[in-house]
């Protein structure tokens, strides 16, 4: 599909077990598990672990994995399970004082990954309308979009930084978030579907 | 209010205060759970992009010229059930072979799916374009410019099947269904597919290319939408049932006697009277099969009957009257309930005998 033959040759080269093609799907995608763990785990260190040890489990069972496209859905099952297991054995690190929202948050956390399938050819396609969503932001929601989405700033900083008030920032974040759940719906909708044939 | 606290909680940023203020509000109802629930997914699906930084972004970006891109938005999710009064023995010569689904290649190959494991598809000329389950398959989007190769697949009784077109529309298909469809759609020109039975259809954006699911004697058109389709060759009409958006159903032979559906309506289209008519109808109903559900709302039994032999592949002869004028309401789950199940509950409504020898069920007058 979008995939550069570069790519497709890095993937023939990691089936054969070769390292340095291994390596470059490994920097390809250690900080989007990462970053997908931490949704669900909250702990920066415990979320890193958890994207090594998934990345570890790639490098020994390559077979497992037919195509390019493949990679990413098997990195995030993988995760999934993990953030489930760890959720389910309370492993996660209380939040709150109350411990009632510490429970009420884990419940919350279950469903959300229970209703998220990792399909191949789906995240492919999905991957390209994030990037594109992200894209069509407007352009000052976009940049506090991507300041606290993938640099991970505290929305003071990001006021600071952007000359704007804190209440500017919020603002622009609930706009963002507001945009990307009109644009992915389909998609989420698409997954309820799924999950009722099951 | 609330999207503001969910935005603060999702970013980390929401104080205890705040995020009990929000698990109450989300403990409040369904809805508001769900409307967290999809924007959690939202925001957790976000990440899962190339990194961004926000200084490397340009301003201005070319938007770059994909076809497929456009496909995956889903436009149209829509179910029809059609049927025409004439009976098509597709599946009532009972060879055995007819109880498998089979997947008619263009080439006259035909594929089977009765093997467990995963397997793929190869065409004549060696190219990779879909991947085989036991319940389902995924044709991967290519678009070429070379002659459309029509494939067919038809579902047996007793199953059911779900299936992704190159274009990425998915479709459920319902038991005792066939459907003829393209391995890639053309690049120009409408996507067109033709169906006998029943299916649920989630058709893949695209302006360019309308959607047109071809039954018989009426063509329903998609206009970008959420809909559904089914459609019986043992029933006198075509139904059309739309969930959201909007669809058109039109005389193939007539387009001018074409009716426009407005999302909760179904559309008929009567063979005899050769007419379309609308009413306003419970669009859940007519879909529930896509989630392993049978669902009756005042429905003779003699259509239960015709559902029952489909979904089980059984035969059912009814010698009581009375029944057969009695209306049902109900849901069942497929998966859970057995044809014996279903009979012993309307038996409590409607007193009446039955007895099974082998897959033929006989009902009568209970004594």
């Amino acid at each position: 599909m979008n995939n550069s033959s570069f790519e497709l040759n890095l993937f023939k080269s990691f089936k054969e077990g070769d390292e340095t093609a291994y390596t470059f799907f490994y920097d390809k995608y250690f900080r989007r598990i990462q970053s997908f763990s931490f949704q669900f785990i909250y702990d920066q260190e415990e979320a890193e672990n958890l994207a090594q040890e998934a990345l570890l489990y790639l490098w020994q069972n390559p077979e497992s994995v037919e195509s390019i496209n493949g990679i990413q859905a098997f990195l995030f099952t993988y995760a999934k399970s993990k953030c489930l297991n760890l959720i389910r054995h309370n492993k996660v690190k209380d939040k709150f004082k109350n411990d009632l929202l510490n429970h009420q948050e884990r419940e919350l956390d279950i469903e959300v990954l229970n209703s998220l399938q990792f399909d191949t050819l789906e995240l492919t396609e999905l991957e390209r309308i994030i990037q594109e969503s992200i894209n069509d932001l407007p352009p000052k929601t976009r940049e506090v979009f991507i300041k606290k989405r993938f640099e991970n700033k505290k929305n003071a900083e990001i006021a600071e930084e952007m000359q704007v008030s804190l209440k500017a920032v919020e603002a622009h974040m609930t706009k963002a978030l507001k945009i990307l759940k009109t644009k992915l719906s389909d998609y989420l909708f698409l997954i309820f579907i799924l999950i009722y044939n099951n | 209010m609330t999207s503001e606290i969910i935005q603060k909680y999702l970013s980390n940023e929401a104080s205890e205060q705040e995020v009990q203020a929000l698990f109450e509000w989300i403990a409040a109802s369904a809805e508001n759970k769900k409307q967290f629930i999809t924007a959690k997914k939202a925001w957790v699906l976000s990440g899962l992009s190339n990194d961004i930084l926000s200084d490397s972004v340009p301003l201005i970006q070319m938007k770059p010229k994909n076809k497929l891109r456009k496909y995956f938005s889903y436009a149209a999710v829509f179910l029809v059930l059609i049927g025409l009064g004439k009976t098509i023995s597709l599946f009532t010569d009972s060879s055995k072979a007819s109880k498998e689904i089979v997947l008619e290649l263009g080439d006259g190959r035909l594929e089977y799916f009765s093997v467990k494991n995963q397997t793929t598809l190869v065409n004549d000329k060696g190219n990779l374009v879909a991947k085989k389950f036991p319940d389902e398959i995924i044709y991967f989007g290519k678009t070429s410019s070379d002659k459309i190769i029509y494939n067919t697949l038809k579902i047996p009784y007793g199953k059911r099947f779900k299936l992704t077109l190159s274009d990425g529309t998915v479709i459920n298909l319902n038991a005792g269904s066939t459907l003829r469809y393209p391995e890639q759609f053309s690049n120009n020109g409408n996507r067109n597919v033709y169906l006998t039975g029943e299916a649920f259809f989630e058709v893949a954006k695209d302006k360019e290319h309308p959607f047109i699911v071809n039954a018989n004697e009426v063509d329903i058109k998609v206009l970008g939408t959420k809909f559904n389709v089914s459609a019986y060759p043992e029933n006198p009409s075509v139904n059309s049932t739309l969930a959201e958006g909007s669809i058109q159903m039109y005389e193939t032979a007539n387009p001018s006697n074409v009716v426009l559906l407005e999302p909760n309506q179904m559309a008929t289209w009567q063979h005899n009277a050769k007419k379309i008519s609308l009413k306003n109808v419970d669009t859940s109903l007519y879909s529930a099969w896509t989630k392993g559900e049978l669902a009756f709302k005042d429905t003779p039994f003699s259509t239960i009957a015709k559902i029952i032999q489909r979904t089980y592949d059984v035969e059912i002869i009814n010698e009581n009257s009375d029944l057969a004028r009695q209306n049902f309401t109900g849901t069942i789950k497929i998966s859970e309930s057995s044809v014996e199940n279903i009979l012993d509950l309307l038996k409590r409504d409607t007193p009446f005998n039955y007895s099974v020898n082998q897959k033929t069920i006989t009902i009568t007058n209970p004594r």
